[in-house]
């Protein structure tokens, strides 16, 4: 008997089985039906809990919803890290979101996979928009093949932060903003003091810095079509040596055994670092620091770049709700709302050129010289990037290495990267 | 002279040197946790100050209350410990029927089945991951606690340890049984299953485990904050620029002390169980 119950206990809910299925199919159903609203999926990574900005986007959707009703717009997000696999996933998994965010590198790989949709019919049935008021730098990033694929939601810039503190001590006068890296080396040198073990400057020796510091130097690493490999163009060899001299030929940059694992921003933080470059995100951290400390746009060589990480909010392109999408994705990235919140809360900037908006901004200090991190903007580059990205970033930063611990010349390295990123674009 | 005697005795002499060695290596494997109860209770601004220290110059317990503030941390809790012990005494059920199947009935095909079906273990599940996202799409399963437990209830490598359990033992333990008229489930449920307990608590302990730390396909079937579980819920805690360490290290204590609990409750079979499926994960 006992046995028989037993049985009948766990059979049960097998059996009852294909009647939950039903139940929870029509609960589905029936919710569809009776939402008239269009219900748009927002996914996202810049609302991560951590940051505190859940609360801040969570305000921004009520903000929408009051003045759009009939669109519900609901939010999901994932860590950065795990976004874009996520986000593949649902794409392959027939459940995309709507609207989502994407950072430029990967950006462009769903561009060219045809998963977004062309914004530029919206953009231009709608009458109360305009691209102008975008930061065109920002705006033309998320444009691919003529196509307006990404509207620019935020951006940050990197920048030169400096010890203001110790250049007074060593009687060095503060970065100036046309300086080239060659004046930066100059005065990291009379700040140097290995005995007391501060440092004049700090610039990582990756393919990040690598990329930027070719295009300071006038290079590139491909032809504009991407057609063709020029990493080991005399520009960038030229670039590289400059690189890896800080720490070699002048001695104002730790090497990795110098630092023994102290990471950049602890270093700058304990006040033994004079310069180095690094993203405004910077500043909350640096906020209560008990020196004093300034931002400059970041040296150059030839000319000026510096790095820019923007994110866009594109619109999936076979999405159900196409008007409600474009009503959130011109609100997230334009609305005098979004930039009001955003100023407010440190969140990343919005890339509108409206000086309105950013007062407040300008206003606070540290660090004083605010204006810098839109005049870096003028500068901005992109990134290259090519199908195998990944690859292409491992190779490069091999050659970067193997010149670091001494083994290649610049040259030589290059020349090698250059051959196996060649077969990649094959 | 007791002491010189002793020292001079090699036995004793090997047995501290043993002992020695051993205390330098579990301090080596216990100063990871250390750090992380140390960290958690740190303030931001003393996680990376130099020179490190293990105890904190300001002991606080912010951390713990700012990830109550930042997620549903019950629930979050609850989800876990919710999904790890259905999906485990899932496993466990399905893997020990599916085991007495393969190890005590005779049927036919049963081992080009039973080939097949370990097979499935060689398939690594970051490629199965998008068509079992589909499957829960069809079943309208996203999302849902059901696409968080059942994928992991029938699991081949359950099914294998038990079976290899089962086939040793000897038949006329059942041959009698069915003469008394008793049924296969009969048997499987008063004869088997009593004599499998030591293999269904390692197999428990096992799929306990998996069940807790499992990452990956929770972040891709769950999209509400309300069914998340710790895994996922402390990946958040990283910040694409900046990642606030002692809030992660708070996450993970939370994360590490129900393991440590079922550790130690079930430490025999944990030992055992790794002895036996001649395993190590």
């Amino acid at each position: 008997m006992k046995t028989r119950k037993m049985v009948l206990l766990l059979v049960l809910p097998l059996l009852l089985f294909p009647f939950y299925l039903g139940a929870a199919g029509q609960r589905e159903k029936g919710k569809e039906g009776e939402a008239k609203a269009a219900e748009i999926v927002f996914f996202n990574f810049s609302a991560a809990p951590v940051a505190g900005h859940q609360e801040d986007m969570k305000k921004l959707v009520d903000i929408f919803e009051e003045q759009n009703r009939g669109i519900d717009v609901k939010l999901e997000t994932a860590p950065f890290s795990e976004y874009f696999t996520k986000l593949q996933t649902l794409i392959a998994g027939g459940l995309a979101p709507d609207v989502f965010e994407l950072n430029y590198e990967n950006f462009v790989n769903y561009a060219s996979k045809g998963v977004l949709l062309d914004m530029s019919s919206l953009a231009d049935s709608d009458s109360t928009f305009t691209s102008d008021i975008f930061y065109p730098r920002a705006y033309n990033a998320f444009n691919y093949k003529g196509m307006q694929l990404g509207l620019p939601e935020s951006f940050s810039t990197v920048v030169l932060f400096y010890n203001k503190d110790l250049f007074d001590q060593a009687g060095v006068g503060y970065p100036k903003e046309d300086w080239t890296w060659e004046e930066a080396i100059v005065a990291a040198k009379k700040i140097t003091n290995r005995e007391k073990g501060i440092w004049g400057l700090n610039s990582g020796i990756q393919f990040w810095e690598f990329y930027k510091k070719v295009a300071q130097n006038g290079g590139s690493l491909f032809n504009e079509e991407k057609t063709e490999v020029t990493i080991d163009a005399p520009e960038n060899v030229e670039a590289l040596e400059m690189m890896v001299s800080l720490v070699k030929e002048h001695g104002v940059m730790p090497s990795e055994a110098e630092r023994g694992g102290v990471p950049d921003e602890e270093l700058f933080k304990s006040g033994k670092l004079a310069m180095y470059v690094s993203g405004i995100w910077m500043f909350d951290v640096f906020k209560a620091l008990p020196f004093s400390w300034d931002i400059q746009v970041e040296p150059g060589m030839k000319r000026k770049a510096t790095h820019f990480f923007a994110n866009a909010v594109s619109i999936f392109a076979a999405t159900r709700h196409r008007d409600a999408a474009w009503k959130w994705a011109r609100f997230l990235t334009s609305s005098p709302e979004m930039a009001k919140i955003r100023i407010e809360t440190g969140w990343e900037l919005p890339a509108l050129t409206n000086k309105e908006y950013l007062k407040g901004y300008l206003e606070k200090s540290p660090p004083q010289n605010r204006d810098v991190v839109f005049k870096s903007l003028e500068y901005a580059i992109v990134p290259p990037v090519i199908e195998r990205q990944n690859e292409m970033q491992d190779i490069i930063n091999q050659a970067i290495e193997h010149v670091s611990l001494g083994k290649l010349s610049p040259k030589e390295a290059l020349a090698q990267a250059d051959a196996k990123v060649e077969k990649l674009l094959k | 002279m007791i002491e010189r005697e002793k020292l001079s005795n090699p036995k004793a002499a090997t047995k501290t040197l043993f002992y020695m060695v051993l205390i330098l290596f579990s301090f080596f494997m216990i100063i990871p946790f250390l750090w992380m109860i140390s960290t958690s209770l740190k303030l931001n601004q003393y996680v990376l100050s130099i020179p490190p220290r293990l105890i904190p110059e300001k002991i606080t317990i912010t951390n713990y209350l700012r990830l109550t503030e930042i997620f549903p941390m019950t629930r979050i809790v609850f989800n876990s410990l919710f999904v790890a012990v259905t999906m485990t005494t899932g496993q466990v059920f399905v893997s020990s029927m599916a085991a007495y199947a393969f190890a005590r009935m005779k049927f036919r095909g049963k081992s080009a089945i039973f080939l097949l079906y370990l097979a499935t273990l060689m398939i690594p599940f970051q490629v199965i991951i998008t068509p079992l996202f589909i499957l829960m799409r069809y079943l309208r399963w996203t999302n849902t606690y059901q696409a968080l437990i059942f994928p992991g209830i029938f699991n081949a490598f359950g099914t294998f340890l038990l079976r290899q359990f089962l086939l040793p033992l000897p038949r006329d333990l059942e041959e009698s049984a069915f003469l008394d008229g008793a049924n296969h489930f009969m048997v499987y449920w008063r004869i088997i299953l009593p004599l499998a307990k030591p293999a269904l608590a390692t197999l428990a302990v096992l799929a306990y485990m998996e069940a807790w730390n499992s990452f990956l396909w929770p972040l891709m079937v769950i999209r509400d904050t309300g069914r998340m579980t710790l895994p996922v819920g402390l990946a958040t805690l990283h910040g694409r620029y900046l990642t606030e360490w002692n809030l992660v290290m708070a996450g993970a204590v939370i994360t590490v002390v129900p393991m440590i609990i079922v550790f130690l409750l079930a430490q025999k079979y944990f030992v055992k169980g790794i002895a036996q499926s001649g395993l190590k994960q």
